[in-house]
């Protein structure tokens, strides 16, 4: 079973995530990481390589500095990496990443596309579903639990209230959720071997991508503004002398809120 | 200018009703029609469509598309696209509102894709203004609030939970069935299980009151506190990051950049020290009452109102005394 596992470099959850005003795109100066969610994508390619064979690929959009994020998925055992690379991607929307990666697979061997569920600085959570749709292949999002045996996998998609479980043939696109797995750490060895694995370095050109569709220029949404939002003051704090509760219900009713 | 009229609300079914988000995109919908010109339409889908037509005409819905099949009886994103692809079709609108859930996002994506057109995600406004739509995005966790355009017709949107407002404003709508050509790469996903765990359980996007517990309320045992103020309440129960890590709660609970969004009437937050994670997923709660043992968490910075303490005898005490209140009423 071979697995593409789409990977983007994402601005650090602990970093403080800003707009270049010139521009309105996300200023990416700051700590860069592996997307959180994809560290599942990832993990779970890994474990049904481990049980089926077969080769996992890391295939990443972004800036050449994004081979850090690509790295890290070679580290925890993907065995290579395709990274799309071109400075007139940059700016893409929806639309654009979800044509740009659909090209590349395109160009690939998989039976399995698996992503994270979203990134966590765009958070559209909407490009699995617009590859899947311009691959021609199922789309089976949001799981929890993946199981394969030979051609056929049994899925869990989680609901608010439980889950529902499809079956589905291969090949499809997959997005996993927090939580289907325990991300592994990389080893040392696998940081080492991580240098010495295949980073496939691609341009628009080479992928003969159209240029209309890609970047700021190509991209259907547009920003128009951005501002900081009016920032939340600090209320009333009290000391607990044991008349807290008391009090937060006192507050509560005052606002009509209980 | 294209000459695509009126607004498409992509109805989601919830438990056998309307989700309040789509009631909100309705209510949305009908406002934008003045500027906009209408008809404000909604598209429902699923096996048996009938008992939700009623709830969508109460909220304004002035046509109604039904797509009733058996594959629409449980969610699957290929299917659903094509119905949905089906209504846009049928009503050719300028504007189409998604739910802002894993299934509206899927829904909304597919069908962008499909007409090459751009998504609009997570959005909190929507505005009209000499023909043109422009919507509000708050990003980052909400550290950013942007103003964005879609520059191809159909604009497709996905509607956060809790944020537009609902009011009724009854309406007869004229009923229209779509037949929908299901795509048969879609049709593959074939559902074999449907497992509910909790249905009693509120759901955390469309609460009006959420009580969370953070890394300060101790074990997994003592979660019942946050669990019985909760109930006391009628509130859903979040938590924070380090309380799902830890394996206290069930990953679905988690509030933050790496969980959920949420914006309801009250948020109180027990034991949470408000880091930067945390608060991307509730800063646009309407208010919030923080309860946490460290004076300088950074919580405090921002709830509107703070108590010092320990929730171990806040939250009981707290807790007895709404139900109290409640019994009395």
């Amino acid at each position: 079973m071979n697995i593409a596992v789409c990977v983007k470099q994402v601005v650090d959850t602990e970093a403080v995530l800003k707009l270049d005003p010139s521009s309105w795109r996300l200023d990416r100066s700051v700590n860069c990481i592996l997307n959180p969610y994809d560290e599942y994508a990832v993990e779970e390619a890994l474990r049904i390589k481990e049980a089926h064979g077969g080769e996992v690929t890391a295939v990443c959009m972004g800036p050449e500095t994004a081979t850090d994020a690509v790295r890290k998925a070679l580290a925890m055992g993907a065995d290579k990496a395709v990274l799309v690379s071109d400075a007139a991607l940059a700016g893409s929307d929806v639309h654009g990443t979800a044509y740009v990666l659909a090209e590349a697979l395109k160009t690939m061997q998989w039976d399995l596309v698996v992503f994270g569920v979203r990134s966590t600085d765009g958070e559209t959570g909407c490009v699995p579903a617009a590859v899947a749709e311009r691959l021609g292949v199922p789309l089976l999002s949001a799981l929890g639990k993946v199981v394969v045996e030979g051609a056929k996998l049994t899925v869990d998609r989680e609901t608010e209230t439980g889950y529902v479980r499809y079956e589905c043939p291969t090949p499809a696109v997959l997005s996993v959720i927090k939580g289907i797995n325990e991300p592994r750490f990389p080893s040392m060895k696998g940081i080492m071997t991580a240098k010495t694995k295949p980073i496939d370095t691609k341009d628009a050109a080479a992928l003969s991508l159209d240029t209309s569709r890609l970047g700021s220029s190509g991209a259907k949404t547009r920003v128009l503004s951005g501002r900081s939002p009016e920032p939340r003051k600090a209320g009333e704090k009290i000391e607990d002398d044991g008349t807290g509760a008391a009090k937060i219900v006192e507050y509560l009713t005052g606002k009509k809120l209980v | 200018m294209s000459d695509k009229k009126g607004i498409l609300v992509v109805g989601e079914p919830k438990n056998g009703r309307l989700a309040n988000v789509t009631l909100e995109s309705i209510t949305k919908a009908r406002a934008l029609a003045g500027v906009l010109g209408g008809p404000v339409s909604v598209v429902l889908m699923g096996a048996d469509t009938k008992p939700l037509v009623a709830a969508a005409g109460k909220y304004g819905a002035e046509r109604v598309y039904t797509a009733d099949s058996p594959e629409l009886a449980t969610f699957r994103p290929g299917p659903f696209v094509d119905a949905a692809m089906a209504a846009i079709k049928a009503a050719d609108p300028a504007l189409v509102l998604c739910s802002g859930s894993p299934d509206g996002r899927d829904v909304a994506a597919g069908c962008a894709a499909r007409l090459g057109v751009g998504v609009l995600v997570d959005v909190t406004g929507i505005e009209v203004a000499g023909g043109k739509i422009t919507v509000t995005h708050p990003c980052f966790g909400g550290s950013t609030i942007v103003e964005k355009e879609a520059v191809a017709s159909p604009v497709i949107a996905t509607v956060r939970s809790n944020v537009l407002g609902r009011e009724e404003a009854a309406q007869d709508p004229e009923v229209v069935p779509l037949s929908v050509d299901f795509t048969p790469a879609g049709l593959l996903a074939k559902i074999v299980d449907v497992v509910s765990e909790s249905a009693a359980a509120i759901s955390l996007e469309e609460a009006a009151i959420v009580v969370a517990g953070g890394r300060g309320v101790g074990s997994a045992e003592n979660f019942k506190l946050i669990q019985e103020l909760a109930d006391a309440l009628g509130a859903a129960v979040g938590a924070s990051r380090a309380v799902v890590d830890a394996g206290w709660q069930h990953h679905q609970a988690q509030v933050g950049q790496t969980g959920k969004t949420v914006s309801p009437q009250l948020y109180v937050a027990c034991g949470i020290s408000g880091a930067i994670q945390h608060r991307a997923g509730m800063q646009s709660s309407k208010c919030i009452v923080a309860i946490n043992r460290d004076p300088d968490a950074p919580i405090f910075s921002f709830a509107d109102y703070g108590v010092v303490g320990d929730l171990n005898t806040i939250v009981p005490t707290l807790t007895e005394e709404i139900r109290k209140r409640k019994a009395a009423s």
